[in-house]
């Protein structure tokens, strides 16, 4: 698990371009949107893509996001329930 | 301020060719929307409004052999202008003084889909790579009507980029820079956007349903519509019918969101007022409003809270029609004008289909049943595009009864003409001044500075990049994680020029781009294509759209005035000018950002290059010089010219006239210049030089040293792409050039191309003239001040 949210961050870094930050730097526990990283609509939809890239996970609507992307150790999760690969 | 009129319309979309089968369709309350069979795409799983026409049948209805090489986008605009003009009984011998704007958005790119291999791997069809462009479409359209058009242009605004060519022909005309303008705009349907918009999930995979609670997307659709608009006096003189009346019109940004409308729609909501307060109505005088009304969460809860604002408990019947014909992007604004027309015209409200139930919050129900025998007056059609580009018209039955049997009775007609040959002859140019008070710019030049005027870099190989200036200092790192390097430029120069004019915020940005963030279209292009449509980054898309770069200066100033983008191939800089310049002369706005912004990418100076914009070799100062090859050396340039109607000893100069042309001869150019000049009291001998975009390519400076000699042959020519490259904004160099030359009262010699300029002697009046492919030519009149 642990390791997983470790290369979730570093994904998480390299697709949203957040220059300057190290994988420390993110808490698995803090929010991703709003007041933790501050992340916004399009982060999801790119968080979406990476799902969906790198775990063969699907969403139908941009929505379901919410639940999911409300920490990184809560994307890891789920990650690990649905990964396809 | 002389009352504009509606005389042509001509539309295709999904609901087929024409104003008659639109309205039966219309009526009827019957969907175009369906499974799409012509473009060939892996989500044929997704609904859109597809023109049930192929190419070919295109072709055939316009009359083209179908060997002709175009693409779609072009053949909708042509089938949808050859209506209008037909319907508004315009001919070359009817007028020398028209305008074509048309808004596009994905120009050629269903084409470039398709080649983009061959373009980077072989030489079969390079024909495709010049068509690429918005601008190339618009183009494509003016060459069919040789003579027809005086000038041209191309809006690039998303969806709202049709609107946006209804108004700037608007204030063309009642500006005096055209009597007649044929507005409106075209796209098609393509791969590379429907898998953009997929990427954002805003497309439904059912047919949509504006203003539904469970409202799930869009669907895309394509078409073009042109509207035909004048002045009354012009119909009226012309003997042709007034369809109506275009009363107002707002254009204002949301300065929120790349691609959502703010919560409580204040962009949609500025838009909508400042189009009441221009026609002088009243919230009690709207009819019907043709929503804008995608289908998507955000558009229809945002636009309907904007609406509430304005409304209140006097709701107009609201309705959107995206559902019969889909959402056409580009041409939504010119095909819902056409609709709204038809409406007000047959006195009928369409239905907004597939409506159930209210979204939580609205306290309005759309009309859900056509609606026959109403009195509309006045309707009003709103267009908002990415980036919060967001635009409203207003249509009004024609004011004076019985315009058509007034027609057919010709004593009445010909007294009529003669009143008005006069009253045609009061629109002239306003001399309402207008100054540049300052300018910054990002190039192959020292970055933020003028250093290029007394120590110039010499560029001189093959393709240069600019040189980037700190941007930590203008974006912070978490707004700037997303921009390509033209965002960044962008930015810094748009901070810089109001801190060097000293100015807060502006009513107006308005951006040329003739490629916008080329990186990221390739990238999201190259992304489509190895990944067989899956997996796709919005970002990539939503940069793509040539709007977002004066959209984000926008949102970094969080200036809600008029934003508007122009990507006219070489002439889009100068687009962009004739646009602030018509609405300074009217007063609307006082102080405005001018920008040119472009960019180059490996990948595309190579495409470029195949078709002869680049040499292939040296590019030093004396190769172009000699100009006896093809091409120039690229450089990516960025520039933001802040514009103010105060005069002030801090301005650079004055702008005192300009005018834009379609392929003129030396007569047309001659006589132009003549009258810009007699226009101030200045003749040919009071230029201090003349300001040329010789760049080394042997026809582009064979139609500028042409021009010399033909209409100013003792004045010192500057040059200035030596030192700042060539790419489709250039053009703003040379009106920098100019200003700076005024501003410092001298010319330094690594400027001058030819000629010797009298040192110590003042330099007052300075000429900057552009072309691009000997198509498009502009003219602009500076003075010191």
């Amino acid at each position: 698990m642990e390791e997983l949210i470790y290369k979730l961050k570093e994904e998480i870094i390299d697709v949203l371009n957040l220059e300057g930050m190290k994988p420390e730097d993110i808490d698995e526990n803090a929010p991703l949107f709003g007041e933790g990283l501050g992340l916004d609509s399009i982060d999801a939809l790119e968080l979406i893509v990476l799902l969906e890239k790198n775990y063969g996970i699907k969403l139908k609507n941009a929505n379901e996001g919410k639940e999911i992307f409300k920490s990184v150790r809560v994307m890891a999760d789920y990650i690990n329930e649905h990964k396809t690969k | 301020m002389p009352k504009i009129v509606v005389t042509g319309l001509g539309i295709v979309s999904a609901l087929g060719v024409g104003k008659e089968v639109t309205l039966q369709h219309l009526r009827a309350g019957k969907t175009a929307v369906g499974k799409l069979h012509i473009l060939q795409t892996k989500h044929d799983e997704l609904p859109a409004g597809e023109v049930p026409l192929t190419d070919e049948e295109l072709k055939q209805v316009i009359g083209l052999p179908v060997t002709e090489v175009t693409n779609r986008t072009t053949l909708l605009a042509r089938v949808a202008l050859k209506e209008a003009l037909a319907d508004a009984r315009i001919t070359p011998s009817v007028c020398d003084n028209i305008a074509l704007i048309s808004g596009n958005t994905v120009g050629g790119m269903e084409k470039s889909e398709l080649y983009y291999r061959d373009f980077l791997n072989n030489d079969s069809r390079n024909e495709y790579i010049s068509m690429h462009d918005c601008g190339a479409c618009t183009e494509m359209v003016a060459q069919e009507y040789p003579g027809q058009f005086k000038l041209t242009s191309t809006i690039s605004t998303a969806c709202s980029s049709a609107a946006n060519a209804v108004i700037l022909g608007a204030n063309l005309i009642k500006d005096g820079m055209a009597e007649i303008a044929v507005v409106g705009g075209t796209e098609c349907l393509s791969k590379f956007h429907l898998n953009g918009f997929n990427s954002l999930m805003i497309l439904d995979n059912e047919p949509c349903k504006p203003f539904d609670a469970q409202r799930n997307g869009l669907n895309l659709g394509e078409g073009a519509a042109y509207l035909v608009i004048e002045t009354e006096e012009s119909a009226l003189r012309r003997n042709v019918p007034i369809l109506c009346e275009l009363s107002g019109y707002g254009n204002s940004c949301d300065a929120f969101h790349q691609t959502a409308t703010s919560p409580n729609g204040e962009g949609p909501y500025l838009a909508m007022c400042k189009a009441l307060k221009n026609s002088g109505l009243t919230i009690n005088d709207i009819d019907y409003i043709n929503a804008h009304g995608t289908g998507t969460p955000n558009n229809d809860e945002c636009e309907g809270i904007a609406m509430m604002r304005i409304f209140g408990d006097k709701m107009p019947p609201i309705s959107s029609t995206k559902a019969y014909t889909g959402h056409t992007t580009s041409a939504a604004g010119s095909v819902e004008s056409v609709i709204s027309i038809l409406a007000l015209r047959h006195q009928f409200i369409p239905a907004n289909l597939h409506y159930q139930s209210a979204i939580e919050g609205h306290t309005f129900k759309p009309v859900t049943e056509v609606m026959e025998n109403v009195s509309l007056k006045h309707v009003l059609t709103n267009s908002f595009g990415f980036g919060g580009n967001d635009s409203s018209c207003i249509f009004s039955a024609y004011r004076e009864q019985g315009t058509e049997d007034r027609i057919q009775n010709s004593e009445f007609k010909i007294q009529k003409a003669e009143e008005t040959a006069h009253s045609s002859q009061l629109i002239a140019h306003s001399s309402r001044p207008t100054y540049i008070r300052a300018a910054s710019q990002i190039s192959l030049q020292a970055p933020l500075s003028e250093q290029w005027f007394d120590a110039p870099v010499i560029p001189g190989t093959l393709n240069c990049d600019s040189q980037e200036a700190d941007y930590a200092q203008f974006i912070n790192p978490m707004a700037a994680r997303r921009m390509g390097k033209l965002f960044k430029r962008a930015i810094a120069t748009a901070v810089d020029v109001l801190r060097k004019g000293n100015c807060e915020q502006v009513d107006a940005i308005v951006t040329g781009t003739g490629l916008g963030c080329i990186e990221h279209t390739e990238k999201f292009l190259h992304a489509m294509l190895e990944n067989d449509e899956e997996c796709l980054p919005p970002t990539h898309f939503m940069q793509s759209t040539h709007n977002t770069i004066s959209s984000q200066m926008a949102l970094h100033l969080k200036c809600h005035g008029y934003n508007c983008t122009y990507s006219h191939r070489g002439t889009s800089f100068d687009s962009s000018l004739l646009d602030v310049l018509s609405q300074m002369h009217l007063g609307d706005i006082h102080t405005a950002m001018v920008c040119g912004h472009e960019e180059m990418t490996p990948n595309y100076f190579k495409l470029l290059g195949k078709i002869g914009y680049w040499k292939q070799d040296n590019c030093d100062e004396a190769t172009l010089r000699r100009h006896d090859s093809k091409g120039s050396f690229s450089g990516s340039c960025s520039l933001n010219l802040l514009l103010t109607d105060t005069a002030s000893a801090d301005n650079l100069c004055a702008i005192r006239a300009m005018e834009m042309l379609y392929q003129p001869d030396n007569e047309q150019l001659k006589r132009c210049l003549q009258q810009m000049l007699q226009g101030q009291n200045l003749t040919i001998d009071d230029l201090s030089a003349v300001v040329m975009g010789l760049s080394g390519d042997e026809n582009n400076d064979e139609v500028y040293l042409n021009f010399a000699q033909q209409q100013c042959a003792n004045t010192p020519i500057v040059w200035y792409k030596h030192l700042f490259g060539e790419s489709y904004c250039a053009s703003a160099f040379g009106v920098y050039t100019g200003a700076v030359i005024l501003k410092k009262q001298r010319i330094p010699n690594h400027l001058i191309y030819k000629g010797v300029t009298n040192e110590g002697s003042p330099v007052k009046h300075v000429l900057v003239y552009n072309h691009f492919q000997n198509k498009d030519h502009s003219l602009i009149l500076l003075s010191s001040c």
